[in-house]
């Protein structure tokens, strides 16, 4: 399939956030807080990573080999929000990334369903199964701990990362072509109200005293062309081994 | 040999030490509603506890390359692995805290603390892929010998069943890292000589795992916990990756390793202080695993207690 531009640049947004995303959740591997959890973590991670191989996949007939498109374009190049790429060190932030980003990254998949491109709309089917998923995990955990957390670590999280997380929402340069072309047929505006009642009821629902306002994209990632704080240490970790000898099967 | 098939029977119990072995001796199997004696339960929790801080720090050691894992399918791939790592352990926990010795929290911060022991390779640091690819190759494949050893006989029940999977699952693993080797062996000089440093230093390491002789009277010997002696293990597996990783053109790191007139392969005399060392916790990266460990278990206490809040147990 032959993209234009633009859907090229829109699906890579979905792209590169569901690689880092998925990259940044492996963080966790054996330090979950407790073991079943560590198991369910990791499988999302690997899910995430899946989804970034089927969209990556259709984008690389033109392009090249998978790992090298992945890991080696220069840092200008990805088109990921800020949420994806930031470094979550405690859990409470990795939990409450995980419960934004899987409420936002359901409704990306629900809009590429509808796509009239067969790919897409059948990726996204497989895609949606899996979400499915993480969105129970993430409603059941927060549910459970949000409600007995006496250490507000997870209202402070919330407050730290809602600024971060509607960046998600940042829509790529072209996005209106996407439109007019009937790739799609809800922009991100239209998906990014929809994420916020979504939230809001989820805070109103597990009683936490946390303020959520439609609060407006990050200005400062300028159609997710801007890099976040931290990422280039982040994406010489990703290519230390495949930069090593780009010669070299791995 | 006994087969999974094997109906557990409970509250069974046993004269005295003679007639506990003659029932062991029979192909007797034990399961945990039995009154087993006690210095049977002691020897098993305490090998079991060993296997299930073992599987959970041999996934703590391989999480350190998989963030730079040169590829996405790559990255999937060492994930699930190490995930069935930290399944393993989680599984043999639960058999271990059916034993009424310790709960799996109890064990948990032994472990941590560094009050329980793991496998001496664990306690060394991958610090290359191609020592990721070295532990898949030489550990896992030292392990699931280990493994399947004991489940050839295993006289508990619910260890035994649990190694069903984990032998199946760790046999997998091993051959994954017969891929993996494959392709730094048939690759770039890169790749090779990365290797060649790996295998030098994980050689020994992965030779130990073993253990030393067995005891003449090993009692997870006598019980049918184990199936053979640590050193016939050590034995079979010199002799069969020595002339593997020769045909891929490595060198052992043994100068006194030699070869019989019947081809068979000997290993040169064995320094057990490293081993030692890593028993004591003074492994090459004992304390920075046994830290992180230690430090992300503090810092998770938060959530273990608000779920316990909740009364979901964890």
């Amino acid at each position: 399939m032959t993209y234009s531009a633009a859907v090229r640049d829109y699906l890579l947004a979905f792209a590169d956030d569901e690689h880092l995303v998925g990259a940044r959740h492996t963080s966790w591997i054996g330090l979950g807080p407790f073991l079943e959890e560590d198991l369910a973590f990791c499988s999302i991670a690997q899910d995430e990573l899946g989804h970034a191989i089927g969209l990556y996949g259709l984008l690389l007939a033109d392009v090249g080999e998978l790992d090298t498109f992945a890991l080696l374009r220069a840092s200008q190049d990805y088109r990921s929000c800020w949420l994806a790429e930031i470094e979550c060190r405690d859990w409470n932030d990795s939990l409450v990334r995980h419960w934004l980003y899987d409420r936002a990254e359901a409704l990306r998949w629900e809009a590429l369903a509808a796509s009239p491109d067969a790919d897409i709309a059948a990726l996204a089917a497989r895609a949606q199964r899996e979400e499915s998923f993480h969105l129970a995990h993430a409603d059941q955990f927060m549910s459970r701990v949000a409600a007995n957390d006496t250490s507000g670590r997870i209202v402070d999280s919330i407050r730290r990362l809602a600024p971060v997380a509607a960046g998600i929402w940042d829509a790529t340069a072209a996005e209106s072509d996407v439109l007019a072309e009937g790739f799609v047929t809800d922009s991100s505006a239209d998906l990014a109200a929809r994420w916020n009642d979504q939230i809001r009821a989820d805070i109103a629902r597990w009683g936490l005293a946390a303020e959520w306002s439609d609060a407006g994209v990050v200005a400062a990632q300028q159609h997710r062309t801007q890099r976040s704080e931290g990422f280039d240490a982040f994406h010489d970790d990703l290519q230390r081994v495949l930069s090593l000898d780009t010669a070299a099967t791995w | 040999m006994h087969t999974l098939a094997t109906a557990p029977a409970a509250g069974r119990s046993w004269a005295d030490l003679d007639d506990f072995q003659a029932f062991i001796d029979a192909g007797g199997m034990v399961e945990p509603g039995d009154d087993m004696p006690p210095e049977y339960r002691d020897e098993v929790f305490r090998f079991i506890e060993f296997h299930a801080n073992s599987e959970l720090m041999g996934g703590l050691t391989e999480r350190d390359w998989i963030p730079h894992a040169p590829g996405l399918r790559l990255k999937q791939v060492f994930l699930a692995k190490t995930q069935d790592e930290i399944g393993h352990a989680h599984l043999l926990y639960m058999v271990a805290a059916d034993m009424s010795v310790k709960t799996r929290t109890e064990m948990l911060e032994d472990l941590f603390a560094g009050r329980s022991r793991f496998h001496n390779v664990f306690h060394y640091q991958a610090v290359t892929w191609a020592d990721q690819i070295a532990i898949a190759y030489l550990v896992d494949a030292a392990a699931f010998a280990s493994q399947r050893a004991v489940f050839a006989e295993c006289t508990y029940g619910p260890y035994k069943r649990v190694l069903k999977r984990i032998v199946a699952e760790e046999g997998f693993h091993m051959r994954h890292g017969e891929e993996m080797l494959l392709r730094l062996a048939t690759g770039t000089g890169t790749q090779r000589a990365m290797f060649q440093e790996a295998l030098n230093r994980w050689w020994w390491p992965a030779v130990q795992l073993f253990g030393p002789d067995s005891d003449p009277d090993d009692p997870l010997l006598r019980w049918k916990i184990k199936s053979q002696r640590n050193e016939d293990l050590r034995a079979a597996y010199v002799q069969k990756y020595v002339p593997l990783l020769h045909g891929y053109g490595f060198e052992i790191p043994d100068p006194e390793l030699r070869q019989d007139d019947d081809g068979r392969w000997h290993a040169g005399p064995i320094d057990w202080e490293p081993l030692k060392a890593t028993m004591r916790m003074g492994g090459p990266d004992s304390k920075r695993r046994i830290e992180t460990a230690a430090q992300n278990w503090a810092d998770t206490a938060w959530v273990r207690d608000a779920l316990d809040r909740q009364g979901v147990g964890t």
